[in-house]
Formats: C-alpha cells, structure tokens, sequence
C-alpha cells in the first residue's frame, strides 16, 4: 500500500466532507495497520529469543526439531473466516477470528459423531461450540473450568519436549500464542483497510465523472 | 588414606592429570567473550574462533554457518579429548571417566525413545543424539513399547542396567512416563556416581561429593521449578530428588509442596550456599537463575584444580568444556537473531 497513493486520493477528493471522512477512515487504518506490525515483529523477536533462551537452558537435544510430533492429531487452533455483505455493491469485507485451543472442544464431541474426511481437521459450526462449552461447565459437578482446560492443552502442546519443560518456553508459547493473535488482527484491519481504500477510489471516480 | 595420594597417584594418574591441565589452559577467556561478544555474524564468529582450539574443527565449514552447527563441531573437540584420554586410563579412572558420560547416554536413550513414539525417523535421531553418550545398540530403542521391552531388549547390556529396577513397568510409554523415567534413571546415575567416588576416597571423594551434591540440589531446584503448574503430584516430585545433597532431606520435603518460585526461594534461602545465588534475582523472577547456578558451579569447578592428585579435576574439565559450548551456542544465537543487548544474560565467564 503506497502511502504516495493514499496522499494523492486525498487530495482529490478534498473539500468532499464524505470523502474526507471516508480518507481519515483509511489513513487511521493505515497507521493501526503499521502500529500493529511494528509490534508483531517485536512479539515474535521476543518470542525466537525466549526459544533460544529454552534451548540454552534446557539443552540442544530437549529442545530440536526432532522432538516435534509428526503423528496425525487434531488442530489445536484454527481460523474462521466470515464474509460480510458491506453494502449492496459487490464489496465484502472479509472478517477473521481464531478459535484458540478448540482442540478439548473436539476431543469431547467427537465420540458420537461421524468421522469427517480429513483425519487432521475438524470443521465445526459456532453454535456447537458454545453448546458444548455450557454442557462442559455444567457437567457432573465437576471443578473444570473451560481455563483449566485452556491451560491443560497448553501443556499438552509442549508435552513434544517433555513434561516438565523450562518456564522460558512456556513464555515463548506466550509470546507466539499473542503473535497469532496479533496476526488475526492485522489480517481484519488490511481487510477493513483494503474496503475503505476501495470506497475512496470509488469516491473519486464518482467526483471524476 | 588421605593426604598420602603424593606418593602413588603419579604413577598410573600422573601423565593424564598433566594432560587435562593442559586442556584447561586451552579454556576460553573474558578477552576471548568480548571479542566473541562484538561480532556481527556468525562468520564472524568463525573467524575468532579459528585463532583457538575450535579453529581446526571449524575451519571447513562453508558459510552461512549454523549456529547449530558451531555447537556440533565444538561438541566434537570436547569428544575427541575425552576419547584420548579414556583410552588412556586404566582402573578406577577409567570407570571414572566413563561414569562422566552417563548423563549423556540418559539423555539419548529419553531422545530416542520419545523420537520414536512421535513417529520421527530413527535416522534422524541418532544424528541429534550426544556423541558422547552413543553405546552399540542404541538404534534398537526404537522397537520398545514399554519399559520393561525398553530394559530387556536393549538397555540390560548398558552401563544404565542397573538404574532401571526403580523404573521398570509394563505401562506403554507416554510423554509423562517418559519424563519420570529420565528424572528416576538420572536421580538414579547420581546416587551411583555419588557412591562410586566416596569409594575412591581421598581428595576424589571430598571435591566429588561437593560437585555431585551441588548437582544434585540444582536438579531438585528445577524439577520443582518446572513441575510447578503441571500434572505431577507432590509425592511422584519428591520420589524424583536424589537421597543426598544439602537440602537432603528437610530441604526436599519443602520444595516438594512448593507452588511457586517464592516459596522455591524462601526454602533456599535458608541453606547459606543458595542464599548467594537467590541474592541476585528479584522477587517472582527465575530468569536469571539458571545463569546464577551456572556461576555457581563454575566457581566450584574452578576450585576443583586447586588441589593436585585426584580424579575431580577430569570431572571439572569436561563440565567446564560443556559451559564454554553452552556460552558459544548461546552468543551465536544472540548473533544470529540480531539481540546483541542480550547476550550478557547467560554468558558465563570461566576466567
């Protein structure tokens, strides 16, 4: 996105209260776009060193790609992704959302269900989600809260190097646990950003004509 | 008796006590770090590094260097003294220096086995595995299913044999047993080293008990640290600390119902040994602690050359070697990731 481009549709349409407004919307866009990749690369350079500090403590053999999994299991994360009618034009704006640790959601719902064609993905409906997460915290009277179990696959994804693994790593799943989220975010504000790039140009063409 | 090894140490001891002294002049120095410390790429590195004793080991290497592979090579070095020297020793060096390598051979039995349970090729692991903990039929582990197929098939005919009756079960082995099993073979190894040089006697027995109980305590210290949180019971963490130490056995009893890193430190604090090291961390922090027990055992490891005839000083040399590795690979990665800020926080210097 050329900063150069944004300038010159600026002034185009200057004097265009709509127009001025519809500017601001993309250049405010813009910044929250640079201001959050300036601290995605920060999170995730913080996140390779908390690794490296792992390894340093840990030992080079704990902590290697050879104690990765390469067993088939479920996804513990995965992306959902939302067209939204923006308006009656053809513009739709992508809208994205993580659904972290869903995998204790699978695992629990997946004795009564059919076995879905991929053996490493399971696609599942929102609604079923939230219905299983009430029965989840009312069944049986039990103490486990969706955060405990939150918590247990955090665990259970860094079991690959070890039970009892360094308290630096676990800061370094943090640290790329925030930048995934980060990403999402940054993957919403270009797509809200790209639409309010698009509604400028159309703003322009319309003054043009 | 002790005070009387002068008269006969020499005499099967003498050459290669002069030969691992000779090897620690070898040892990297604060002049060395800093240059180390001020370079750019891990080029660089290579640079410096040829003017020392890793210069013909590195030498060969095409660029770009790895930081990986700057450990493997200096990793090398280390083994291929160590082999000169076993080759070099009759008994009960000999059996001492071989004592020295089983923590590397737990260490890569735990590798494989874990490798092979995720489905990693036996191959591939064996190139990751610790050279100096390499026996013949390593390669086997990966037809075991338990334990007991672990001990049977394999592991009878080691010199770990007789770590495995504390944990031999017909459980198929998972993540969780994995990780008992390291801790219990390991807790295991120590005890026996720990016995083996109170057999010896003399100045072996008295530095060597200082250095193994300093090993052991700081393994108690991050067992608990690191099981804070997860699914161990207090009574499986205490069965993991060794039966000796300073903080044997009151010390064990707390940490073993300690739920974080304050209440770690209110119980070391009251051994004056760890009141230094806890000294230097700030309340709730554990970041630097592993640097403040590097330190630490440097300083004990250094002191183990003070003193003449007696086996310790093999025991130092190797762990000092491991440190210097451990300061290379952590200055190479600070290089490779551009955090020259950072490299100050676990570079250990020896002299």
């Amino acid at each position: 996105m050329k900063i150069s481009m944004a300038e010159e549709e600026a002034a185009a349409v200057h004097g265009n209260g709509d127009s001025d407004e519809k500017v601001l919307e993309f250049l405010d866009s813009l910044e929250g776009y640079l201001t959050l990749m300036e601290s995605l690369a920060s999170t995730l350079r913080q996140g390779w060193f908390e690794l490296a500090s792992a390894r340093h403590s840990m030992g080079v053999s704990r902590v290697s790609s050879a104690s990765l999994d390469l067993k088939d299991h479920l996804a513990s994360t995965y992306l959902e992704m939302t067209q939204h009618e923006f308006d009656e034009s053809i513009m739709r704006q992508p809208q994205f959302s993580l659904r972290k640790w869903a995998s204790f959601e699978n695992g629990i719902c997946s004795s009564g269900e059919e076995k879905p064609d991929s053996p490493q993905l399971r696609q599942r409906c929102p609604s079923q989600i939230s219905e299983n997460q009430e029965d989840l915290s009312k069944s049986d009277g039990s103490h486990t809260t969706v955060d405990d179990l939150v918590k247990k696959e955090r665990s259970k994804s860094l079991s690959v190097f070890g039970t009892l693994v360094s308290p630096k790593l676990r800061a370094a799943q943090a640290s790329f646990e925030t930048a995934l989220d980060i990403l999402v975010e940054v993957a919403n504000l270009r797509s809200s950003m790209l639409s309010a790039r698009n509604q400028v140009q159309r703003g322009i063409e319309e003054t043009r004509k | 008796m002790y005070g009387f090894e002068a008269l006969t140490f020499n005499i099967h001891g003498g050459y290669l006590e002069a030969i691992v002294r000779g090897h620690r002049a070898g040892l990297l120095t604060a002049a060395d770090y800093n240059n180390l410390c001020q370079c750019e790429t891990l080029d660089d590195i290579k640079m410096h590094l040829s003017a020392t004793e890793y210069g013909p080991y590195l030498q060969n290497e095409p660029s770009p260097l790895h930081t990986t592979t700057v450990v493997e090579k200096c990793t090398l070095k280390l083994v291929d003294e160590y082999k000169s020297m076993l080759c070099q020793a009759t008994e009960p060096l000999s059996t001492f220096l071989e004592y020295i390598t089983y923590g590397h051979m737990i260490d890569n039995v735990v590798l494989i086995v874990t490798g092979t349970l995720h489905e990693r090729d036996v191959q591939e692991l064996l190139e990751k595995c610790h050279p100096l903990g390499m026996f013949d039929s390593i390669a086997t582990l990966a037809v075991a299913q338990n334990m007991r197929e672990l001990y049977r098939l394999v592991l009878v005919d080691t010199p770990l044999a007789p770590y495995f009756s504390e944990c031999i079960t017909s459980e198929d082995l998972d993540d969780m047993n994995i990780e008992i099993m390291r801790n219990t073979l390991y807790k295991a190894y120590l005890e026996d080293f720990y016995r083996f040089c109170q057999k010896l006697g003399g100045a072996t027995a008295e530095i060597m008990s200082d250095l193994l109980a300093f090993e052991a305590d700081r393994r108690a210290v991050n067992i608990t640290i690191n099981s804070i949180g997860t699914e161990l019971t207090r009574d499986d963490r205490r069965k993991l600390y060794s039966n000796f130490g300073l903080l044997y056995p009151y010390g064990h009893e707390e940490l073993a119902v300690s739920e974080d890193i304050d209440q770690v430190r209110a119980v070391m604090e009251k051994y004056p040994p760890y009141q230094s090291i806890f000294s230097k961390l700030s309340y709730g922090e554990s970041q630097m602690l592993d640097k403040a027990f590097y330190e630490e055992e440097v300083k004990r490891l250094c002191l183990a050359f003070e003193q003449q005839f007696h086996y310790a000083v093999f025991f130092a040399y190797m762990r000092l070697r491991e440190q210097e590795i451990r300061n290379l690979m952590w200055i190479s990665e600070c290089v490779a990731q551009n955090q020259k800020s950072r490299v100050h926080d676990s570079v250990v210097f020896i002299f």
